[in-house]
This record gives C-alpha cells, sequence and structure tokens, in this order.
C-alpha cells in the first residue's frame, strides 16, 4: 500500500502525457467517425507521417549545420510542416479512397482504409527508413526535468500535455463556437438534411479531414520531441489505443474522446505500474472489449449503438 | 446475354468461360468437370517436377514445388475467411491470431516444449477444439456489435494474442507476484517453438521416395486440405445455412425480418473460418517444423484480405486464384521484393474503387443503384402469398416458400 501511494502521482503523470497523446489522435477517429460513421483505419499513419516531416525538419537544420537558424524558429518550422504535410495528407486520402465509396457498403471503405494505412506505412519502410530515425531533439528542446515533490518529470513532457490541452480546447471552441462548427455538427446529425440546408458537405468533410489530421501531424511532432525516435511502424499502435480511447469516450463524441485518452492513458501506466509491466498493452484492449460489450456507446455517448 | 445455343456448338473451355459472364464463370469454374481434372493436374505437379529434375537436369524443382505448397496453404486460408467475409459479412481483422492459434497448439502437443507427441489425429482433434473454443470465446461477445466494431474487437483480440505469445515464455507477474513456476515456458516467446514433429507417413506409402520427399508429402496434404475446404464451401453454399449467411451478408435486418437467427448463423460463420484457419496453421506449423510469432503479425491478415478480394468476394476459385497470384508476383518479381507490401496496398485500394467484385466475383460492396421497382415486386409476391394462404391446403404455403428460395426458422425470441 505504501508502495502504491509512494508511486501513484509519478504513475499518474506519466499516464496523463500518454494519454494527452491518445486523446490528440482520438479526435481524428470521433471527428471523422461522427460525420462519416466510418473508421479511418488510416490515421495512426497520417500521424506517423507527421513524426516523420517533423523530423526531416529537424535534421535538415540541425545535421547540416545550420547554427544561424534558433532552435525555436526549427521547432516551429517542424510543427507548420508537419500540420501542414499532414493535413493535406488527409485530405487527399479522403478524396481518393474514400469519397468514390461514400455511399457504398459500410465494410469498403474500412478496407480501403486498411489498404491506405499499409500503404503509408510501406512507403515510408522502403523509401525513407526501415528503422527508427533519431530526431535530435537535445538540440532543440531543453532538457530539463521538473520536480514536484516525489514526483519527477521532463519540461517535455509538461509542454506535450499543456500543448495537447490547449490544441483541444482549440478544436472545443471551433466545433461548438464557430458557424463552420455548427455545420460540421449538423452535418454529423443528418447529412441529407444538412445538405438541405445550403451546408456544402464535401467541404466539411474535407475541413474535418484537414483539421483531424493536423491535429495527428501535431501529435507526430510531439512525440518527436518528447521521445526523440520516429518508425514506420509507430503510427499502428497508437492509431488503436486512440481508437480505444474514442470508444471508451463514445465515437463521434468529441470531449468523450478527450476524456477517454486521458482515462486509457491513466489506465495503462496505473495497470502497467502496479499490476505488470509485460501485459500493458493487453489491458489496453481488453478495456476496448470490454467498453465494447458492456456499454458500446461508450461512457459520453447519446444514444445506443444500433446493435446486430 | 448470347442468343446462340452454347450447346449445339462446338465451343472452347477459354470461350465459353469469356461468354459465360461473371456468375456462369464461377459455376463453370466450380464445377466438377472443371475441379477434378483441375485438383488431378496439380496432384500430378510433383511429379512433373520431378521428371523435369531427372531428365533435364532442372534446378528449380524443389524450390517451385515449396512455392506451390505456400499457394495451396495460402488457397486454404483465402478460402477460410472467404467463409467470414465472403458468405457472411464479417469483418474478422484477427483471422491470422487463429491460424496463429492453430500452429501453436499443435506445436504445444507435438513437440518437446511440453514433452508431449500426440500421434496425428488426436492432435488434429486438439487443433480443431482449441480453435473453436478461441473462436466462441471472441466471437460469442462481439458478434453482438455491428461490423465495423466487430472488426475492431477481432483486430484486438488479435493483437492480444500476439502479445500473449510474446510474453508467456516466462511465469507471468501480476501485482508483483509471479504466477506458475519460474522455469514455466509455454510459448518459447520471440523464438517460437523449434523442432515441431513433421506428419509421419508409413514408410513404404508410394509415390514418397525421391528427393523432394517431405516437400512433395506437404504439398499433397496442402492440396488436400484446399480440396477438401472448396468441396465444403461449394456444399455450404447451396445449403440452408449458406443460403442465411448469404442474406445476412445482404441485408442482416430483412434476413432477422425473415425469421432467420442472425446471431447463431454468424457465430457458426466466424466459428468455422476459424477451425479452418487453425488446421492450415497446424499444417504451417508442421511443414515448417515451428511456431514462430513473426509469421503470425498484422501485415499477413492483410495478404490473406488481398488474397479474397482480388480474387472476388464469395467466389470459390477468386479466392484460389488470389492466393496464387499473391503468393507467386512476388518470387516473380525479385527486384520489387522491396515494393511488395506497396504494390498489394494499392492494388486493394484500387480494387475496392474501381472493381469491388475483384477478379472472379460476383458480389459488389457497392450499393444497388437503382431501388426502384424492387418494392413492388415483393408487395405482389406477398400479395400472392397471402392468396395462397388464405386458399385452403398448407402445402400450397410451403411450395411457395421453396420455390422463393426463403429461409424460415424459428425467430429469436427475446
Amino acid at each position: 500500500m505504501a508502495y502504491f501511494l509512494q508511486n501513484f502521482p509519478q504513475q499518474l503523470i506519466n499516464g496523463l502525457e500518454t494519454g494527452s497523446l491518445y486523446a490528440l489522435v482520438a479526435l481524428g477517429y470521433t471527428l471523422v467517425y461522427g460525420i462519416l460513421e466510418m473508421l479511418n483505419f488510416a490515421h495512426g499513419d497520417v500521424y506517423m507521417v507527421g513524426g516523420f516531416l517533423a523530423a526531416g525538419v529537424a535534421a535538415l537544420f540541425v545535421h547540416s549545420g545550420v547554427t544561424a537558424v534558433p532552435a525555436a524558429l526549427v521547432v516551429v518550422l517542424m510543427i507548420v510542416a508537419a500540420m501542414a504535410g499532414a493535413g493535406i495528407l488527409g485530405v487527399a486520402i479522403e478524396r481518393v479512397a474514400y469519397r468514390p465509396l461514400r455511399n457504398a457498403n459500410r465494410l469498403a471503405p474500412l478496407i480501403t482504409a486498411i489498404g491506405v494505412s499499409l500503404l503509408l506505412e510501406s512507403v515510408v519502410q522502403v523509401r525513407v527508413s526501415p528503422a527508427p530515425v533519431l530526431v535530435p531533439n537535445n538540440a532543440l528542446v531543453p532538457q530539463l526535468v521538473v520536480h514536484l515533490g516525489s514526483v519527477a518529470t521532463p519540461l517535455t513532457a509538461v509542454v506535450l500535455l499543456a500543448t495537447c490541452v490547449a490544441l483541444m480546447m482549440t478544436l472545443d471552441i471551433f466545433v461548438f463556437r464557430t458557424q463552420f462548427g455548427s455545420a460540421m455538427r449538423a452535418t454529423a446529425q443528418d447529412r441529407e438534411a444538412a445538405s438541405f440546408m445550403g451546408i456544402d458537405i464535401d467541404r466539411v468533410i474535407m475541413v474535418t479531414f484537414l483539421v483531424g489530421s493536423a491535429l495527428a501531424g501535431m501529435g507526430g511532432v510531439l512525440f518527436s520531441l518528447r521521445f526523440a525516435t520516429v518508425d514506420f511502424f509507430m503510427g499502428f499502435l497508437i492509431g488503436i489505443k486512440a481508437f480505444t480511447a474514442a470508444v471508451i469516450g463514445g465515437i463521434g463524441n468529441i470531449r468523450g474522446a478527450m476524456v477517454g485518452g486521458f482515462l486509457l492513458g491513466v489506465l495503462e501506466s496505473l495497470g502497467g505500474g502496479f499490476i505488470s509491466t509485460e501485459f500493458q498493452d493487453v489491458f489496453a484492449f481488453l478495456a476496448l472489449i470490454l467498453v465494447l460489450l458492456v456499454r458500446p456507446q461508450g461512457l459520453f455517448g447519446e444514444k445506443p449503438l444500433e446493435r446486430a | 446475354v448470347s442468343t446462340e445455343p452454347l450447346s449445339g456448338e462446338r465451343t472452347s473451355v477459354a470461350r465459353r468461360l469469356w461468354r459465360a459472364g461473371a456468375f456462369g464463370r464461377n459455376r463453370l469454374l466450380t464445377s466438377p468437370q472443371f475441379l477434378v481434372p483441375f485438383f488431378a493436374v496439380a496432384a500430378a505437379l510433383p511429379l512433373l517436377t520431378q521428371y523435369l529434375v531427372d531428365n533435364y537436369s532442372w534446378t528449380g524443382g524443389e524450390y517451385w514445388l515449396r512455392i506451390a505448397t505456400t499457394c495451396a496453404m495460402y488457397a486454404s486460408l483465402a478460402l477460410a475467411l472467404n467463409l467470414a467475409v465472403g458468405y457472411a459479412g464479417l469483418l474478422n481483422l484477427g483471422f491470422i491470431a487463429f491460424f496463429g492459434i492453430g500452429s501453436y497448439s499443435y506445436a504445444l502437443v507435438a513437440s518437446d516444449q511440453m514433452h508431449i507427441h500426440l500421434p496425428l489425429w488426436s492432435a488434429v482433434a486438439v487443433v480443431i477444439a482449441v480453435t473453436a473454443c478461441m473462436a466462441l470465446l471472441v466471437a460469442a461477445p462481439a458478434l453482438r456489435l455491428r461490423g465495423d466494431y466487430l472488426a475492431i474487437v477481432t483486430l484486438a483480440f488479435g493483437l492480444i494474442m500476439a502479445e500473449l505469445v510474446l510474453d508467456l515464455d516466462r511465469a507471468p507477474t501480476l501485482f508483483g507476484r509471479r504466477f506458475g513456476p519460474a522455469s514455466l515456458n509455454i510459448t518459447g516467446g520471440t523464438e517460437g517453438i523449434h523442432v515441431v514433429d513433421p506428419f509421419k507417413l508409413p514408410d513404404n506409402f508410394p509415390l514418397i521416395h525421391g528427393v523432394a520427399l517431405q516437400t512433395r508429402t506437404y504439398y499433397w496434404v496442402a492440396l488436400g486440405l484446399t480440396a477438401l475446404f472448396v468441396f465444403c464451401m461449394m456444399r455450404w453454399r447451396n445449403s440452408r445455412t449458406g443460403r442465411a449467411w448469404l442474406a445476412i451478408r445482404e441485408d442482416e435486418l430483412a434476413a432477422r425480418v425473415m425469421g432467420v437467427n442472425t446471431y447463431r448463423y454468424r457465430l457458426m460463420a466466424f466459428t468455422a473460418s476459424a477451425v479452418m484457419a487453425g488446421l492450415v496453421g497446424m499444417l504451417n506449423a508442421a511443414y515448417l517444423h515451428n511456431a514462430f510469432p513473426g509469421n503470425y503479425d498484422v501485415q499477413q491478415t492483410v495478404l490473406v484480405f488481398i488474397m479474397v478480394i482480388l480474387g472476388g468476394l464469395a467466389s470459390i476459385p477468386g479466392a484460389i486464384v488470389g492466393a496464387c497470384l499473391v503468393t507467386i508476383l512476388p518470387f516473380m518479381l525479385q527486384q520489387l521484393i522491396f515494393y511488395k507490401y506497396v504494390v498489394f496496398s494499392v492494388v486493394l485500394i484500387v480494387l475496392m474503387i474501381f472493381r469491388p467484385q475483384g477478379l472472379l466475383g460476383t458480389v459488389s460492396m457497392r450499393p444497388r443503384q437503382v431501388m426502384g421497382g424492387t418494392v413492388e415486386l415483393f408487395t405482389e409476391l406477398a400479395d400472392s402469398e397471402a392468396e395462397l394462404a388464405r386458399a385452403p391446403g398448407a402445402p400450397a404455403m410451403a411450395e411457395v416458400e421453396a420455390t422463393s428460395g426463403a429461409i424460415v426458422e424459428t425467430p429469436e425470441s427475446g
């Protein structure tokens, strides 16, 4: 018990950190699911591409020895490149692989999504690097450790958490307080009725993919700066975990996805820390299966899902 | 539709195939007149390679026989997946896990890992029992969910299995306590299980002497398994169960309204498909003499999916053609081996968009464009049925059911 009390705050902080990353990626799943009712399987790989773009920009400046450029500017460039690149990639994926199948059977776009996911992974693996790529994060961000009582955490982790929260709040304002946001919510409620009201559905869907993918790209930047490495397979697991988070929070529900992400992160960290390290991932997937079986609409989902 | 009588003139097989259209092609390719010679020629392949090796000093005999064996195994696997995805419309993304479960359960009862060496038929029984139990364990709760959620639950199941295989080479530690003896090693972790028993055949068995004795035996066993699966799939396709599966795939609600116990039929399809995959896994473990975790990763699932979709959903010859193409092409294009998954994923996307029915399939995942007429047709039919029901004598109603191919079951209670 003493062991538990002593280590609980540290595990909680660790969990919140990974959880914030899950939540950021989960938003992309939930936005797309809310509007198109489709599972964008390739979303985790968009996050991976974002990470690689950031790593590419960092390598360009740091390894080529351009010391005249301040580190802060490099980080900003990384963010711009990753968010823009991932956003455009997301829109392109929607245009090429999902739009032709928009009215098809539910399984058809899911299969193309699996195809896109495999395509992104294999292209990066073959053309960029089959091995993990190191990101020179110590040249870019201060490597300080913050001490709060018994809890020690790197400054980058705190920044990561804060950035994720800020982005989520921005998205929340965008969706719930702006005119375009209300168009998105209307489309999510009833696509046909929304189009009768003069909403350009294609544009709403495009922006949804743009925003969701840009957030995933930002997630990739944060990951590369915090953990200093990117690899072609990194999107797979976080994609599934983020999807789990979105389901826990109630898929299609934006605030639910945020809460679900944090919950999953903390659950995983506590499970890994206090029950068994080796079965950490198993806990996350068991949580997914349990939530789907016991409460398939998630914690905050309004309507019970149509059952088979 | 061609107006000339096909039976009257002497047309070549290729021509008839070309003219037959998607449905006719499938029917021709699954007729005994085609399948029996096909499997006979395929079974003679090792003898042909042996002849070439003996008389023309060809060196590729063993190599191509191994590729053919892999083809036969993948074809069986694609047929198994086709049962779940093509017939019943169940997107099982954890499919390869059942292949792995089959391999590992065979490896555990036929190697020094647990110091058990069961004879072949008992091992088959064990593999069937284990895969069926695992399939029911996942499917019984998961099949209550809708299509894409089923995909996610099965994917999660596959990942849990992969994790367990890697972690169960030592006693699991929970809450700081170790469960089981320190020397516990079930799955062999990242190394897998080596030296799995091969299938034993009597020494005086005909035709297996010669150079590629082992390879040849496994080729025939794999081919036999494919033939068995083809036979089962054809039988099921035209049975009451098969019609129920297709009805569920087309429109689950409609099937349920017609009185089909959709849950039970989906469970049957899922379990049967898993058991078939498990049997292929067992054969694979015996053929490779090991059960290795890398053989059961997610990319393998996608590969089998590509085979099924390339060949055509629900098409039996399609699954075989798809499996052979996906297996052989990487060997033919050695320079492009690194681009294997790039090419296959592009093929998958392009097929889904432009030809969702695949090379030989008849099922499209696109919705019917025109619904007009269907509703009237249904109401007309309902009227005539009602009329018949009113007429005295029950057989008339049964006849309507029989001719319209309806599946009538006791409705689900609750």
